[in-house]
């Protein structure tokens, strides 16, 4: 009785399901936030009859074959990477990417991570770092009193020195693509790693080549959407039940059978 | 006398292969471009079991046989993601995909990009264009694909996706991880009837209503197939007590 077992699967694949939903929408609000789908693939097929086994020796064949499958399996989770609203906040270290790439942000452990969240602040130090204090690369450091900070579509930052009428140039921020996004590695903070799957990090200017402009003042919120989302949990919910009833339904019978004296 | 169990047998045999179909639809009723099974019987004459109790005419005994699954090409529902890699096709159409094993076909389109920059499916094997594999590199953004499968970027056009429809989809092999294969001498023909919507997934065809239906006929109908049985014993045991008790007296 295959049908506990392909049944099985479903419910749990349907569970994994839910999970990674119920993540994307606690995640409704998170800056920088790209959600995630549960992409399924079906089991091997037993084959019982092949199609187009000869069933004479007049060269007529079976036309179609008798298959019977084993469930289905969670194959990828793959990220949706398309933009999310970008929303003013009048902060002016508030930095959202329109378009393409990722911030570096240098992790304490010496390796790089990539962020869209651009809510970064100041250091003790005036470097530009994350809400969570890591510098972003490549390092931009705004001296004491340096006051109207602007940064440019392309990434150059310029504020003006204490007693000074013109803008001085303080750095130049770049950012990373990947020619494949969706195989980045979550870390969790709004940060992703590189992997062999993403290819390595090219590091742009923004603005050219494909790269996304800067916006000052705003910030990209996650590109969530509440009802598609609450579809597919009403989807996935409706989904994990049905199983849960064919799992009754094989024990049904093989209660049937087990009654049989 | 044992062929009524014989019969019963048969038909619970084919009564749990139905559950497996339906467990499987159900089981993959979220897979991206899956397609819902059938299960067909047909009886099967036993030539050698005879009832010989009825003089004339002798009553050939008619076994269930389950004989082939067929597969329910109908199109699902296409649901919209925003993911530029993402298509669905409207139509009958297959992805050709490049495995290991040769070429395969697909209805789920929800593809990526590979680290080299070619265009894949989620299990990394090349997406088929006409003539080859799409290649892309790092300056390409704004990828569209047109509703005929032509894969462009804001460099130019990068091919076309290689679709194919088969003229009977019943004799395409299901091999597990949403692929097809063909047999031998029914390769596919270039796509004239579908369309490729972009930035969509095809979900899966199967209906939950009725896969449950079938799902509560088929253990009702075990049920009483079971029942059946159980009055043929009874009714064997009360031959064997009642022809032992004359016989004794």
């Amino acid at each position: 009785m295959k049908a506990l077992y392909i049944a099985s699967s479903g419910m749990s694949a349907q569970e994994r399901n839910v999970e990674v939903i119920s993540n994307n929408i606690a995640n409704m609000r998170t800056t920088g936030y790209k959600k995630q789908r549960a992409e399924f693939q079906d089991l091997l097929y037993q084959s019982y009859r092949r199609a187009g086994a000869s069933t004479s020796d007049q060269g007529t064949m079976v036309p179609a074959g008798l298959e019977i499958g084993s469930g289905v399996k969670t194959s990828a989770t793959p990220r949706v990477m398309s933009q999310g609203s970008v929303s003013p906040t009048e902060k002016e270290l508030d930095i959202a990417i329109r378009g393409e790439g990722y911030f570096a942000v240098q992790m304490p452990d010496g390796s790089t991570a990539y962020t869209r969240d651009g809510s970064f602040e100041r250091s003790p130090e005036g470097e530009i770092v994350t809400v969570d204090g890591y510098p972003v690369q490549p390092g931009i450091t705004l001296p004491d009193g340096a006051t109207g900070v602007s940064i440019s579509t392309d990434g150059i930052v310029e504020a003006f020195l204490p007693g000074a009428t013109a803008p001085a140039q303080m750095g130049q921020l770049q950012v990373a693509r990947f020619v494949n996004k969706a195989g980045l590695e979550s870390a969790g903070d709004n940060l992703f790693r590189e992997t062999a799957a993403s290819g390595p990090a090219q590091i742009v200017t923004p603005n050219q080549d494909g790269a996304g402009a800067l916006l000052q003042g705003y910030l990209e919120m996650s590109n969530v959407n509440a009802v598609t989302e609450i579809a597919d949990l009403i989807a996935a919910q409706r989904a994990y039940e049905m199983n849960a009833r064919v799992v009754s339904g094989a024990d049904q019978m093989l209660q049937a059978t087990s009654q049989l004296r | 006398m044992e062929n009524a169990q014989l019969i019963s047998l048969s038909r619970q045999m084919a009564l749990q292969r139905q559950m497996d179909v339906v467990a499987n639809n159900l089981a993959n009723i979220n897979t991206t471009g899956f397609k819902g099974e059938q299960i067909l019987f047909e009886q099967y004459l036993m030539p050698v079991a005879r009832d010989k109790d009825f003089t004339y005419p002798d009553q050939p005994l008619h076994y269930v046989e389950d004989w082939a699954t067929i597969h329910d090409m109908s199109n699902g529902a296409i649901t919209l993601t925003g993911n530029p890699l993402d298509v669905a096709l409207n139509g009958e159409g297959f992805l050709t995909v490049s495995t290991p094993a040769g070429d395969r076909y697909t209805r789920s389109g929800a593809l990526q990009i590979s680290n080299e920059g070619t265009l894949v499916d989620i299990d990394g094997n090349p997406v088929m264009a006409e003539g080859g594999q799409v290649q892309f590199d790092d300056s390409d953004t704004d990828i569209t694909i047109s509703p005929t499968g032509v894969i462009s970027t804001n460099n130019g056009t990068k091919g076309r996706l290689a679709i194919v429809e088969f003229a009977s989809p019943e004799m395409l092999t299901r091999e597990g991880n949403n692929l097809y294969a063909a047999m031998d001498g029914t390769e596919g023909l270039p796509a004239t009837r579908t369309k490729v919507a972009q930035g969509a997934i095809e979900r899966s065809n199967v209906s939950g209503v009725a896969e449950m239906t079938e799902m509560i006929r088929v253990s009702r109908a075990y049920e009483s197939i079971a029942n059946t049985m159980q009055k043929q014993d009874d009714m064997r045991r009360t031959a064997i007590q009642r022809l032992g008790s004359e016989a004794n007296a």
